[in-house]
């Protein structure tokens, strides 16, 4: 028997894996953003400014309706995560674990959201309850609720619609794979209903912490919300603050960067409270031993009722507004209801396919998301995992807590911070001549939104990963897997279910992504999402929410494809991961 | 089949943080023998297992397996270049797999073709009575029956050394010793090296041919069950390997390793040619087995009296509770008759299983 010739220094191989992710997160992400917050500090670094120091920007930024900004973003995002986690945790709970009918309907639901960019959402409830509008042509008087909408109630109800699938998603996982013994360990001991949420829900922490601090960070970084819902009501918030920062004339940069750098701070909180709630506490419930799971088995009168209720409340947050959204497309005017009425037309499905000449070719456009797509989900799910794979650790201390506040910061970052980021860095002369030109390539555009995707999808991934059992690695370990073969052949058999939703998710994500693919666009290579958000802002409208709407079909049909495929290749224990032997 | 391996630990040691889970262990492992590390939770046993399978990386120290450094300042074979198996305390099956695949998993690494593979699976489901199962996956199987799977799948790949994690702690009474049975009896057919960690005494005697006591990160004693049982190395031994009770005593004389003693009790009594590592004038403890207590109806030779406070019935006799009059607690004393609670019954012992050393040996 040999044990020779294996004699590696796993030390050196852990500190040279680190330092590689480390370089990568920081040509991604790090480095763009700190040069962007430099310049709160240097405006000059950049020729942005004349003075090389300066803290001036520090008091104009916490000064009038940029300070009135931050304090409106912090309470907005910190309601929306509480709201958005809560719900979450209850819609999970009633589809994974009680027999509500429908569940199915509900996951795809999510799905739908999960696609809808924000300013489609707002689009459909403007649609709706504007004066005029749907809403009008149905009789009702929406004034009142009209005035409502534009101000806090109004983005906090978008902004927690959007989150609620990011939520959800987390909040499932982490059910799904809990076995029911301790429900029943809560029952035996003559505990109620309420008894079991108490001791369930704490088992499932990491889970809601992380529905909580996707929510409040991607409502703190949102835009386009902002933008159009505050801005009416003398509502402002930061990203909106920031942006006008940006575009005003002059272009005040280092006041953006301080609210870039209060946005991110913010995001310290919440990762301190997830770690101080679930410190030292092992999740790891998948694996081999993993009990059935047993559905709470509602009467029939009650069954009814509560999936009543759930559809009414999920149909008037997404549906009623998804259609509102849609009805314009099926117009051939900006506005839905004129003074001779409603005129229903599939005008502009049809010009979507032979544009007039204003309008940049569509087919194009979709095609370079789908090919971007690509790339950037497989990159994203690569390295989001292995980023996952550091926060679920137990006893990761101050490299993991580091790596947390990173990921969590990143996601709080707004893409146009982000936008603006990657071009001060990588349009800098010194870079662009001397280490590598990627300015105004399609590889930069990648990259920029990898960095956009990963931080979300890496949090995502930390609740399924951490309920991976680190004995399933360890066994295949000692009987004779290499380390790439031991985790090919337990871990991504476990997790399969999970990093295709995150593909998939990704891959649809970015096909709608703006704000980054709008500031590092290509010329004459622009991504479908700039084409439609270019064409909407023209009185071409009907024409992109048309476009918009096949985008979205295409999406689905997409995701349909992968999930099907999955379904077809995937090996039937693979599939099981998740289900199995749940007692219906 | 693999030869079974010679390990060798030289000064290992393992810290996590400001915690020592190891220090100093030492020890040489004979090819074939079925060695026990027995210990209460926390004092490293499976720290050190875990250093053998190489899923933990020793601080510092050595470990060779048949003269080959495995773990060493600048060598660090991996676990699947160890040529072992192991049985997790969670089974560690994967849920994926059906059970003959989990099997199977270990087989792949010795290069067989598939035919080969299904044949040798069957063989061994067969063999530990779980070929009906087959095809279910880990989730559709008992907790014995997984145990079985993982015991299978340990078994499968023939290689010189098996570790075994707690694998018992799990389960019920009758499957744990069913299962016992068979780990000794298919451990020791397949001629591995077999290193097995338990808290639980008599499972250390009935399957070890060497048991090492660890506490709190320390190797404290490394003997025969014989050994342990007869001469525990210390007071924390003693204990830990089961005990009726401890009397206060003082060394009267002493020859050969053997002592005369007087038992410190209200009416003092001697104790003669009782084991021991202490010196004349000491006063000591008296560490007393179960199996050297006996009780009578009345008073016969040297001994003292003792109030029955329980008795329960154990299908061959009774165990029974007591205490003597200075207030001193004995538990597990077995009598094929049963003396009722509140009774008085006079108790005598047997010097072959007592020892008597001092609070402070090390």
């Amino acid at each position: 028997m040999n044990y020779s010739g294996t004699a590696l220094n796993e030390r050196t191989q852990r500190v040279a894996s680190s330092a590689l992710l480390w370089i990568v997160l920081g040509l991604l992400v790090i480095v763009p953003v700190v040069t962007f917050l430099l310049t709160a500090f240097s405006p000059r670094m950049f020729h942005l400014g004349p003075q090389w120091i300066s803290f001036h920007s520090f008091r104009e930024a916490f000064q009038g309706s940029t300070g009135q900004g931050i304090a409106d973003s912090l309470w907005v995002s910190s309601a929306v995560g509480l709201c958005a986690s809560a719900a979450a945790t209850a819609l999970a709970w009633l589809v994974q674990r009680t027999n509500m009918r429908g569940s199915r309907f509900i996951s795809g639901l999510m799905w739908v959201q999960l696609l809808i960019p924000t300013w489609m959402m707002t689009i459909g409830w403007t649609n709706l309850i504007m004066p005029g509008e749907v809403a009008s042509a149905f009789g009702f008087n929406t004034t009142r609720l009209y005035h409502l909408f534009y101000g806090p109630v109004g983005i906090m109800l978008i902004l927690t619609t959007a989150a609620l699938p990011f939520c959800y998603f987390v909040v499932s996982a982490g059910l799904r794979g809990l076995g029911s013994e301790f429900e029943d360990a809560v029952r035996v001991h003559g505990g109620s209903t309420v008894r079991v949420l108490r001791t369930v829900l704490p088992i499932i922490a990491p889970a809601i912490m992380s529905a909580f601090v996707i929510a409040f960070a991607e409502s703190i970084s949102d835009f386009g919300v902002a933008f159009t819902l505050g801005l009416n009501d003398h509502f402002p918030m930061a990203t909106f603050t920031l942006f006008n920062a940006i575009t005003q004339n002059p272009a005040n940069f280092s006041v953006a960067a301080v609210i870039a750098g209060v946005l991110i701070l913010c995001t310290v909180p919440p990762i301190f409270l997830q770690s101080k709630i679930t410190r030292g506490r092992s999740y790891a419930v998948l694996g081999g031993r993993a009990r059935p799971i047993r559905r709470h088995q509602f009467s029939g009168v009650t069954r009814n009722l509560v999936t009543f209720a759930v559809f009414s409340v999920l149909i008037a947050l997404i549906i009623i507004p998804l259609v509102a959204s849609l009805a314009t497309s099926f117009t051939h005017t900006i506005s839905f209801e004129t003074v001779t009425g409603v005129h229903w037309s599939l005008a502009s499905y049809r010009q979507v396919f032979s544009p007039p000449p204003s309008i940049m070719s569509m087919g194009a456009g979709l095609a370079l998301s789908n090919h971007l797509g690509l790339y950037v989900a497989t990159g994203t799910v690569i390295l989001s995992y292995v980023l996952a794979t550091r926060l679920a650790r137990t006893s990761g201390g101050l490299s993991q807590r580091i790596t947390d506040v990173f990921l969590l910061g990143s996601i709080a970052i707004p893409g146009v911070v982000l936008g603006v980021g990657y071009i001060l860095f990588y349009n800098q002369g010194f870079i662009a001549n001397h280490v590598m030109s990627l300015y105004q390539t399609m590889p930069l555009l990648a990259m920029g939104l990898m960095a956009s995707a990963v931080p979300g999808q890496s949090r995502l991934l930390v609740g399924p990963v951490s309920q991976l059992q680190s004995s399933m690695i360890d066994a295949a370990r000692v009987h004779g897997a290499a380390r790439f073969r031991a985790w090919c052949s337990t871990a991504l058999p476990i997790l399969s279910r999970t990093l295709t939703w995150a593909w998939v998710l990704t891959f649809t994500k970015t096909i709608s992504e703006l704000a980054v693919a709008q500031m590092l666009v290509v010329p004459d290579h622009e991504p479908i999402s700039v084409i439609l958000e270019t064409t909407l802002g023209t009185v071409f409208a009907p024409i992109g929410v048309a476009a918009t709407v096949l985008v979205l079909g295409e999406m689905l049909g997409i995701i349909g494809l992968v999930l099907l495929a999955y379904r077809v290749v995937a090996p039937r224990g693979w599939r099981r991961i998740g289900t199995i032997g749940e007692l219906s | 089949m693999s030869q079974p391996t010679h390990i060798a630990i030289r000064q290992v040691e393992k810290v996590f943080g400001p915690k020592t889970a190891l220090r100093d262990i030492s020890v040489d492992i004979a090819p074939g023998t079925f060695v026990v590390l027995l210990g209460p939770s926390g004092s490293g046993k499976t720290t050190l297992l875990r250093c053998l399978a190489g899923i933990e990386r020793p601080t510092s120290g050595e470990i060779l397996f048949n003269d080959e450094v495995v773990v060493g300042a600048s060598t660090f074979v991996s676990p699947d270049r160890r040529h072992l198996s192991m049985v997790f305390q969670d089974y560690a099956l994967w849920p994926h797999l059906t059970v003959s695949q989990n099997v199977a998993f270990a087989l792949q690494r010795r290069g067989s073709n598939r035919d080969q593979i299904a044949e040798k699976v069957s063989a061994l489901l067969h063999r530990l009575g779980i070929d009906q199962l087959a095809s279910r996956f880990p989730n559709e199987l008992s907790g014995g029956e997984q145990q079985r799977v993982a015991l299978a799948r340990a078994l499968a790949a023939e290689v010189g050394l098996i570790l075994f994690d707690e694998p018992l702690s799990n389960l019920d009474a009758d499957r744990r010793e069913s299962l016992r049975i068979e780990i000794a009896t298919l451990a020791r057919e397949s001629g591995a090296t077999v290193v097995y960690i338990t808290h639980d005494q008599s499972e250390a005697y009935a399957l070890a041919d060497v048991i090492g006591v660890l506490s709190a990160g320390t190797l404290v004693q490394w003997g025969t069950p014989e050994n342990v049982y007869r001469e525990p190395a210390t007071p924390f031994v003693a204990r830990f390997t089961g005990l009726a009770g401890e009397l206060p005593v003082h060394v009267e004389h002493r020859r050969d390793g053997r002592a005369d003693v007087t038992l410190l009790l209200d009416t003092p009594v001697v104790v003669r040619d009782c084991p021991t590592n202490t010196t004349v004038g000491d006063d000591a403890t008296m560490f007393v087995r179960p199996s050297a207590v006996q009780l009578h109806h009345s008073a016969s030779g040297s001994g003292f009296w003792m109030n029955i406070t329980d008795s329960a019935f154990v299908g061959r006799g009774y165990e029974h509770v007591g205490v003597t009059d200075g207030e001193i607690r004995f538990t597990k004393i077995f009598s094929t008759e049963r003396f009722e609670r509140g009774s008085r019954a006079w108790v005598t012992l047997d010097t072959q299983a007592v020892y008597v050393m001092n609070e402070r040996s090390a």
